[in-house]
């Protein structure tokens, strides 16, 4: 529409939308924030350590390689507590209801770089559960990598246990909502351009200019309540103007409308 | 009775130039004048038509308060309400529309017969009169011309109030036998197209247009050089 896009022009545009701006943005805040606090289901989360404990066989091994070796171990454990092997042990042993990949999305296992630990994390909606779930996925892999790797080489180090007053990790308020204010206030934003765009009228000296090449004469602007034209205070000029309204009462008719009109 | 047509008259016009002569909004009007003063080629000017492109866009207001300025400057004006299908002169001023354009156009009438004093020194008026059933063809008669001629002599400006543009034919020929146009624009209202048709419009009606006068301007805190400069 405009051929020119003035800086300048859209901030005032915006400013003069401000309101809308504000009032979307607190609309997005308001709604994350309800519905993280209310419909969203609040998600526990419990970890358990475990220690690999690689046993050194070899004291000519090179201290390199070694530690190679145990982070090349740490990912393989990785892979194996996530593994139906295990993950469906866990299910048996606790009668879940939920299947082998439900419980595998809802299990974590991460490893510091470098350490021999790893962390397992479950997320559930309860936090005793969550905490059930860590513990036994954490003695059933103990127990399973005696067969599995024939080697006896891992501790649960800190066994997950149920806080005295749980927090929930997810959802979290207070990100939600400020993820809401960027969605409102972008939206809200766009709303402002749009409906300046969709104004079509003129507006302002510089739209006359440009569109029609004429010159302004000058503007006028609104007459807040000023006062109707004050009647001829000439007493002859006024019997006059008696007679004229007095002939057209008697005559019935004021303003005979024959013509057509727009 | 008087208090009867007043509250019958709530459709009058803000006539500013005359009970506000320190308003802001007369200080505008003067600019106005000034600006049309500067703009006339010559001094042959002398009659000057508003118009806008739709209805209620501000133009007998514009042209009442553009006569009462002009007035106030010392000029002999003649205020023509040639809006014959919604005329409205004679409720601004409150007077009845029983004689005016109309019967001059149909040859019924002398023109110092039926022009009106406004009350309002250098100021008179030329109502509309009966509304005709043919106004179009009334106003493209070669009489108009003979009145418009014996109006110059008497006058020092004409100032012609007519309808709208893109309604009705009636401004087209106004436009084409004025020596100057006036473009009257509600701002925020009216469309930019229907600004770019009006212009048009005038364009192939051979009119010369003066420049456009831009109606309920809302004043921000930008427009400082229009703040009133006596308050």
């Amino acid at each position: 529409m405009e051929s020119t896009f003035n800086v300048k022009e859209f901030l005032i545009a915006l400013r003069k939308r401000l309101p809308l701006i504000i009032i979307v943005t607190l609309l997005f805040v308001a709604l994350s924030g309800i519905v993280s606090y209310t419909m969203m289901k609040p998600i526990y989360q419990a970890s358990t350590q475990i220690l690999v404990n690689q046993k050194i066989t070899n004291s000519l091994q090179s201290n390199d390689l070694n530690i190679d070796a145990n982070i090349q171990l740490v990912e393989t454990y990785n892979i194996i507590i996530k593994s139906p092997a295990i993950l469906s042990e866990v299910i048996e042993e606790l009668e879940l209801k939920e299947s082998v990949s439900d419980l595998d999305k809802s299990i974590t296992v991460s490893s510091e770089e470098n350490a021999q630990i790893l962390t397992l994390e479950v997320e559930d909606a309860s936090m005793e559960r969550a905490v059930l779930i860590a513990n036994t996925t954490a003695s059933v892999f103990q127990a399973k990598i005696k067969t599995l790797m024939n080697v006896d080489n891992v501790n649960i180090l800190a066994p997950a246990i149920v806080p005295v007053d749980p927090e929930p990790v997810k959802p979290d308020p207070l990100f939600n909502m400020a993820i809401g204010a960027i969605i409102g206030f972008m939206l809200g934003t766009g709303l402002a351009i749009l409906v300046e765009q969709m104004n079509t009228t003129i507006r302002k000296e510089e739209d006359i200019e440009e569109i029609t090449g004429l010159q302004v004469l000058g503007i006028v602007s609104n007459v807040p309540g000023s006062k109707e034209y004050k009647r001829t205070t000439n007493i002859n000029e006024k019997k006059e103007l008696i007679a004229d309204v007095d002939a057209e009462k008697i005559k019935g008719v004021s303003n005979p409308k024959i013509g057509g009109s727009y | 009775m008087w208090t009867q047509k007043k509250s019958k008259g709530s459709a009058t016009r803000k006539l500013v130039g005359h009970t506000k002569p320190q308003a802001l909004v007369n200080e505008q009007y003067r600019t106005i004048r000034t600006n049309i003063n500067f703009s006339l080629p010559g001094h042959e000017t002398k009659t000057i038509l508003f118009t806008s492109a739709a209805k209620e866009e501000g133009k007998s207001t514009t042209s009442c308060n553009m006569a009462i300025v002009f007035a106030e400057a010392g000029k002999r004006v003649l205020l023509v309400d040639a809006d014959m299908r919604r005329p409205t002169l004679h409720h601004s001023f409150h007077l009845s529309n029983k004689i005016g354009l109309s019967n001059l156009l149909l040859k019924k009438g002398r023109l110092q017969d039926c022009v009106k004093r406004s009350g309002i020194t250098g100021l008179d008026l030329l109502l509309c009169g009966q509304i005709p059933p043919n106004p179009a063809e009334l106003l493209s008669s070669p009489v108009l011309d003979d009145l418009l001629e014996e109006m110059k002599a008497r006058y020092d400006l004409i100032i012609i109030d007519s309808p709208p543009l893109l309604a009705v034919t009636d401004s087209k020929i106004l436009a084409n036998k004025c020596d100057a146009t006036v473009l009257v624009v509600n701002t925020g209202k009216t469309e930019k197209d229907s600004v770019k048709k009006a212009r048009d419009a005038l364009v192939t009606s051979k009119a010369f247009i003066l420049g456009v006068v831009m109606n309920n301007y809302e004043l921000t805190k930008e427009n400082y050089y229009y703040h009133n400069y006596n308050s």
